[in-house]
């Protein structure tokens, strides 16, 4: 790296070279780094859409917080829930510092989520019908996260590597309890066990889509070549689909499931899984919070956001006075 | 402590079957505590992802796992007298009986946990606050109880009050002492945990029982040192301190309750019961 | 980073001790409207899976923190081999002239406990 005398003085190029040499030299960006404008909001939007589908994914689980069958499952359940709403916090103090420059803060990500100008991830959209379904989600949403948080942790942006980092040691713990959930039910009743199989036919879609489109020309739009120039990600979407795939289809089958989609192989010669492709209209739809219960759990975040602002305003001004 | 044997000690629930009185009053008691913790944190468990701030959403969760784990531990204890198991106690008792406190089975508020809730935080800082404090009064005396496998669990579950106390006590000092809206709702919510907190407070009809055991001091004794703990707390904030407490709508204690609790029981139970017998 | 000022989101970072003789250790940042709360709600965010034996929260707008350039202001040379050990490895050679074992790092440290006679 060249020596800066003062970094003020270089010009917009200079500063844009010394980052790129920065980043290819596998060096952490941190918050008040001079960064280019493109690089700022994809992270902004990148974290700040992870962060809240993390808030929007406590919701469908939760609903099966307070019912869990057990103490043990009520205690495992609530802790992961909390868990998903901490990961959510991680991430928004990221996209936070993020934003600062730009005046935004967390009222204005609420505000984007509630307009709609703020999405959530695609599978926090779908219905949560059984206990199975929580189970499921823990198994499967969790492994599916599990396999794109690592994929970002050496991320080239400081903050969210090290969130990251926090974020995939809990998720091992997910993994575990979702898991732990599921075999019950795999090696439980005949009611469990079409419970299990239930759910998974209900997810499977909403699994695949998870990943995001395998380009641009799928959906129109794709982030993921800006995030691979900047050292943020190192795969593309479909690699991370078929990691997915080689990870999670034998374990699926082991229990003793079928996989919703006939036509599903691994072909060797290719060395990839074929599969039927999810309706990506279906999945840009699903994103403007078109989606089975969009519009029910966005109505809870707005409510309970408005129904405590009480409290918020009540505490803000007395910083200096406690 | 009032007609207590200071010989009488039990140390294990094998030696219960020679004292079948004893027996009886302690089982109270422990679904008095039991129930108690297990409805609050069902309570507090429905606030998930519902609380004021990202923050104290995660906090507050973890009060109520502590919480529950003390119920479990509780349940725990009434499992190894032969009570039943754990999970039945928990998920298969109808309400008439449980022993927990009104107030503590009351809903946090309008609407449902899934459908616009319209949760009061007031009150549930408030609720959880003096519970937590006459929980801390009551531990402090369980520490002591001629019940040893009771005692022990009383001092572990002490360690954690520190915490939830601190927490709760901050919420109620700060959001007391605003102005404006926050102090009027927060003084409602004094007012209505009042209406019912005699019923966090009683022992129900075997509490005179259970003092001649040893098993616990008297309800007469724990209420002033509640109100001892509270004094300072109620200056702080500017307000009166009644001398008595209510208890409006029925005495937990003796298996009287609302509907807030049977709706309760049908939610939590819901996956429970669809087959009690299979593993979950 | 504007962080300060007035409001209910205001930015705390997070020090955590694991234990007695463990060094400060930061762990995140949340957002708090003062520092009573920001104390209450921090070990639940950042420590649920620790034990700690101290936290402490701190106003971030009250940290001065390094801009990029400044850093640069940490990099030194590695030629100050006179402040460390290294620079005097050649005692060892020394002291078996006179038939003494050389004072290191290890032996010093080992006597807060009996030293043998």
């Amino acid at each position: 790296m060249p020596v800066v005398t003062s970094f003020r003085w270089l010009s917009e190029e200079e500063k844009y070279e010394r980052f790129m040499e920065r980043i290819n030299a596998g060096e952490k960006i941190e918050a008040d780094d001079w960064m280019p404008e493109d690089y700022r909001m994809t992270l902004i939007k990148l974290i700040a859409m992870h962060g809240i589908s993390e808030i929007m994914g406590a919701l469908p689980e939760k609903e099966w917080v307070p019912k869990a069958p057990s103490l043990r499952r009520k205690l495992g359940i609530m802790a992961k829930v909390q868990d998903e709403m901490g990961h959510g916090q991680l991430l928004l103090r990221v996209a936070e510092d993020l934003m600062a420059p730009l005046g935004k803060t967390r009222e204005e990500i609420m505000q984007d989520l509630f307009k709609g100008d703020l999405k959530f991830h695609n599978v926090f959209h779908m219905p949560a019908p059984t206990w199975a379904d929580a189970g499921l989600i823990g198994w499967l949403v969790d492994g599916a996260a599990i396999i794109t948080q690592t994929n970002m942790l050496d991320a080239s942006y400081g903050p969210y590597a090290r969130a990251l980092k926090r974020i995939c040691a809990e998720e091992v713990f997910h993994a575990q309890h979702g898991e732990s959930i599921i075999l019950a039910l795999a090696e439980g009743t005949k009611e469990q066990k079409e419970m299990l199989q239930d759910a998974l036919n209900r997810w499977w879609e909403a699994l695949l889509m998870f990943f995001g489109p395998g380009s641009a020309a799928t959906t129109g739009t794709s982030k993921q070549d800006i995030t691979i120039k900047y050292r943020i990600r190192t795969k593309t979407n479909e690699q991370l689909r078929q990691d997915f795939f080689t990870k999670y289809v034998p374990r699926i089958l082991s229990i003793g499931l079928k996989l919703p989609d006939e036509t599903m192989h691994f072909d060797e010669s290719k060395g990839k899984w074929v599969y039927k492709q999810p309706d990506w209209n279906r999945f840009k739809e699903i994103i403007r919070n078109n989606g089975p219960k969009s519009k029910e759990r966005l109505r809870l975040r707005e409510l309970s956001y408005h129904n405590n602002a009480w409290v918020r305003e009540a505490l803000s001004g007395q910083s200096a006075a406690v | 402590m009032e007609g207590r044997d200071p010989t009488m000690k039990i140390t294990k629930p094998e030696e219960l079957q020679q004292h079948p009185e004893y027996k009886e009053v302690l089982v109270e008691l422990l679904f008095q505590l039991a129930d108690d913790d297990f409805i609050l944190s069902y309570r507090g468990s429905e606030w998930l992802g519902l609380a004021p701030h990202i923050e104290e959403d995660i906090a507050f969760s973890s009060i109520n796992q502590d919480t529950m784990g003390h119920a479990a531990m509780y349940y725990q204890l009434l499992e190894d007298i032969g009570i039943g198991k754990a999970d039945d106690l928990a998920h298969q008792r109808p309400s008439s009986e449980r022993r927990n406190a009104v107030l503590l089975e009351e809903v946090n508020g309008p609407g449902h946990y899934l459908s616009e809730p319209r949760y009061d935080w007031a009150f549930a800082v408030v609720r959880h606050y003096f519970y937590t404090q006459a929980k801390k009064v009551r531990i402090d005396s369980l520490k002591h109880s001629s019940y040893e496998p009771l005692a022990q669990v009383a001092v572990k579950i002490n360690m954690e009050l520190y915490y939830h106390l601190m927490h709760w006590r901050t919420w109620f000092i700060q959001l007391t002492n605003a102005q404006g809206e926050a102090r009027e709702r927060m003084k409602k919510a004094v007012a209505k945990v009042f209406e019912d907190f005699g019923g966090v407070l009683t022992l129900g009809v075997k509490g005179d029982r259970m003092v001649e055991f040893g098993l616990i001091e008297s309800e007469k004794i724990l209420k002033q040192r509640w109100v001892q703990a509270m004094k300072p707390v109620f200056a702080e904030v500017n307000l009166d301190l009644p001398s008595e407490f209510g208890m409006k709508r029925g005495n937990g204690r003796n298996g009287e309750h609302t509907a807030d609790l049977d709706e309760a029981i049908m939610t939590l139970s819901e996956v429970y019961r669809l087959d009690p017998l299979a593993t979950w | 980073m504007s962080d300060s000022g007035k409001g209910f989101y205001q930015v705390f970072e997070v020090f955590s001790r694991k234990n007695d003789t463990a060094p400060l250790q930061h762990q995140f940042s949340l957002l708090a409207p003062n520092h009573e709360i920001a104390l209450v709600m921090a070990q639940e965010n950042f420590m649920r899976r620790e034990t700690v034996s101290d936290i402490w929260v701190v106003k971030r707008s009250d940290i001065r923190m390094m801009t990029e350039e400044e850093k640069e202001s940490l990099k030194r040379l590695d030629n100050k081999d006179y402040r460390t050990t290294k620079g005097y490895g050649y005692l060892k050679k020394k002291w078996r002239q006179y038939e003494q074992q050389m004072l290191d790092e290890k032996e010093i440290l080992s006597w807060k406990g009996e030293i043998q006679r």
